[in-house]
């Protein structure tokens, strides 16, 4: 499902990212765990195509993300990617459910209303529907963030410190969550975290910078 | 969910910049419109009043006077000239036709024209009531003067002395004159005429006994027989020493000149409050990029392409440039009909804000391309959001 060969990023001189090798197949859930600073965002925005290696060759679901660029990797991703920021950043001017409906809109695929609300349903946020996500407690705005990236049905999940600043039970929930919504469609999960109480609820781990 | 909604949902989540930027579009829009409304509408009129009239013969005195009292009838007279002098003009070879006029008087605030039937023949004038005045003392009025005094044929009027302010103190009450006839709605100045004989005014004014060698009229509208007239008649005219001739056409051109240099001031008013609304928009796509950088981050990451980001941006400033055309020239129009209601009194047939002018979408065209230039470096800078930067600084 995604396979990374010899992948490097460096910003100028600095090496943000060094992965000889990382393997992933369908539907597996995936913890990148290790410190601060030690290229986890950097490995999600590659495997989600926000960013190219500067050397290696990365495959996502059939697809040389190295050699696509431009409108057509965007349209790829808006399809086959589904990920949570650490900073969630819901499009504050818009409902929740519009920005759960921005999703299909953007990646160019028929709008989808009922799933919206039933995902919404499904995540406790219904009677929230309607709000702005100003309105939304952390918790709520995480779960709207969820349900947005898993719209439109990705191949790949991917979610970037879910736990940071959670309490425990709302930690074990946040990745119960990811962990169920990437099962119903199916999708591969990568959580990145620098936080050990993750490491309980995954047996496939990554470990950078060691 | 649209593009559209998406710029129409980011306008009203800052609703004060977005109406601050329409209104300033607006009320240049609405300034320019109404110039071009305006001058638009008193030009054509002047030039409908004017035409067919190819020289004003007078007494001696500015010839800009002239035309605008006798052509207009928006100035008094300078004097009067002799009868004689104007029969002898009349029956010059190269004068095709010449109408007299006889001013002096006023009914409540309209001009009392003492003149031929060719007078109301000129400007294709046909009754709505009654007939033309066959003998002295008998009158006609112009649509606007009947509907405006509510007068009918059969009614007895009475002359004010004086066509200046309305001046009820003077009225003629001893020689009251008979309506015979109203006139349909010409769209000309005559409309706010009453038409006489010019024996009336001489009769109103006491002179009626007297030989027509001592009597006066006030001017001559002159037709040319033949082009070459204009190169010689006037100088002709001009060399009597009672006499003054003036080209309406000459003396129009003259004033639209005038008030051509203040319309041009107004009207770059109006342009550069519709620049100062581009700036407007300009600045305020700027300021909301920089708080949309994570917004935009997003957009890129669900899919969207630079063009989809760059084109979001162009519309919001299209949207604004929109509202901002459709408010100013609905604007324009409404200051434009009002300005007709509150000037009534004093117009030739009044300004009207339900003309609309092809010209019009060159405002439009214009306003909406400055709308769009405004949004265009923020749209440049919007595509070129660096999405893993902005969404991992969080
Ligand atoms: N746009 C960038 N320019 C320069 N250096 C960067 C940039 N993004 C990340 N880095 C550097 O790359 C390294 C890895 O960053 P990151 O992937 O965000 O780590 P993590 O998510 O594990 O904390 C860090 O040292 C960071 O300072
Ligand atoms: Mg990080």
């Amino acid at each position: 499902m995604l396979s990374l060969r010899g992948v490097r990023k460096r910003y100028g001189e600095r090496e943000a990212l060094a992965l000889e090798r990382f393997e992933a197949a369908a539907g597996e859930h995936w913890l990148v765990l290790g410190p601060s600073g030690c290229g986890k965002t950097t490995l999600l925005h590659l495997l989600a195509g926000l960013l190219s290696p500067s050397e290696g060759e990365i495959e996502v679901a059939g697809e040389r993300l190295d050699r696509m660029n431009g409108a057509r990797l965007d349209r790829w991703r808006g399809r086959t990617v589904g990920l949570v920021p650490q900073k969630l950043h819901l499009v504050p001017s818009l409902t929740v459910e519009q920005n759960l409906l921005l999703a299909p809109y953007l990646a160019g695929l028929a709008p989808e209303p009922a799933r919206a609300r039933a995902l919404l349903a499904d995540l406790g946020l219904a009677a929230k529907a309607r709000a702005r996500p100003a309105e939304l407690s952390h918790g709520e705005q995480q779960r709207a963030a969820v349900a947005r990236a898993v719209m439109n049905r990705p191949k790949l999940l991917l979610a970037d410190e879910p736990t940071s600043n959670l309490d425990d039970a709302a930690c074990e929930a946040a990745l119960a969550l990811l962990q169920s919504q990437a099962n119903a469609c199916g999708a591969t999960l990568v959580v990145a975290s620098h936080d050990r109480r993750a490491a309980a609820r995954f047996d496939r781990q990554l470990r950078l910078g060691e | 969910m649209t593009l559209a909604g998406l710029s129409a949902a980011y306008l009203r989540a800052r609703p004060l910049a977005a109406a601050l930027n329409v209104v300033l579009l607006a009320l240049g829009v609405a300034t320019v419109t109404v110039l071009l409304l305006a001058s638009r509408q008193i030009e054509s009129r002047m030039l409908r009043d004017a035409e067919g009239i190819d020289l004003v013969v007078g007494a001696k005195g500015s010839p800009m006077q002239l035309v605008l009292s006798a052509v207009f009838h928006v100035d008094v007279p300078a004097g009067n000239i002799p009868l004689e002098e104007a029969k002898k003009l009349a029956a010059h070879r190269a004068v095709k036709k010449a109408i007299p006029l006889a001013l002096g008087d006023s009914f409540r605030g309209f001009r009392i024209v003492g003149t031929t039937h060719d007078y109301a023949a000129h400007y294709g004038a046909r009754l709505a009531a009654g007939r033309l005045w066959e003998a002295p003392m008998q009158a006609v009025l112009g649509a606007e003067v009947a509907r405006a005094t509510g007068v009918a044929p059969g009614a007895r009027i009475l002359g004010a002395h004086g066509i200046g302010a309305q001046d009820t103190e003077h009225l003629h009450d001893e020689s009251p004159y008979v309506v015979v006839g109203v006139l349909e709605p010409t769209g000309t100045v005559l409309d706010r005429l009453v038409l006489t004989a010019v024996e009336s005014v001489w009769e109103v004014h006491g002179t009626g006994g007297e030989p027509e060698d001592y009597q006066e009229i006030t001017a001559l509208l002159v037709r040319y027989a033949t082009p070459l007239a204009a190169a010689t008649l006037p100088r002709e005219v001009n060399a009597n020493p009672a006499l003054q001739a003036a080209s309406p056409a000459y003396e129009s051109a003259r004033l639209f000149r005038m008030i051509g240099a203040g319309v041009e001031v107004l009207r770059a008013f109006g342009v550069v409050l519709i620049l100062a609304a581009g700036l407007s928009v300009f600045i305020a796509l700027t300021q909301a990029l920089e708080e949309r950088r994570y917004d935009l981050a997003i957009m890129r990451m669900l899919g969207a392409g630079r063009g989809r980001l760059f084109a979001l941006l162009v519309l919001e400033g299209f949207l604004l440039a929109a509202g901002g055309v459709v408010l100013g020239l609905a604007l324009g129009h409404a200051a434009t009909e009002a300005l007709g209601m509150l000037l009534q009194a004093r117009q030739q047939g009044r300004l009207t804000g339900l003309l609309w002018l092809p010209e019009e979408l060159w405002i439009v065209a214009g306003a909406l391309a400055v709308g769009l230039a405004a949004a265009l470096a923020p749209a440049l800078r919007a595509m070129r959001t660096e999405v893993a930067h902005a969404l991992a600084e969080g």
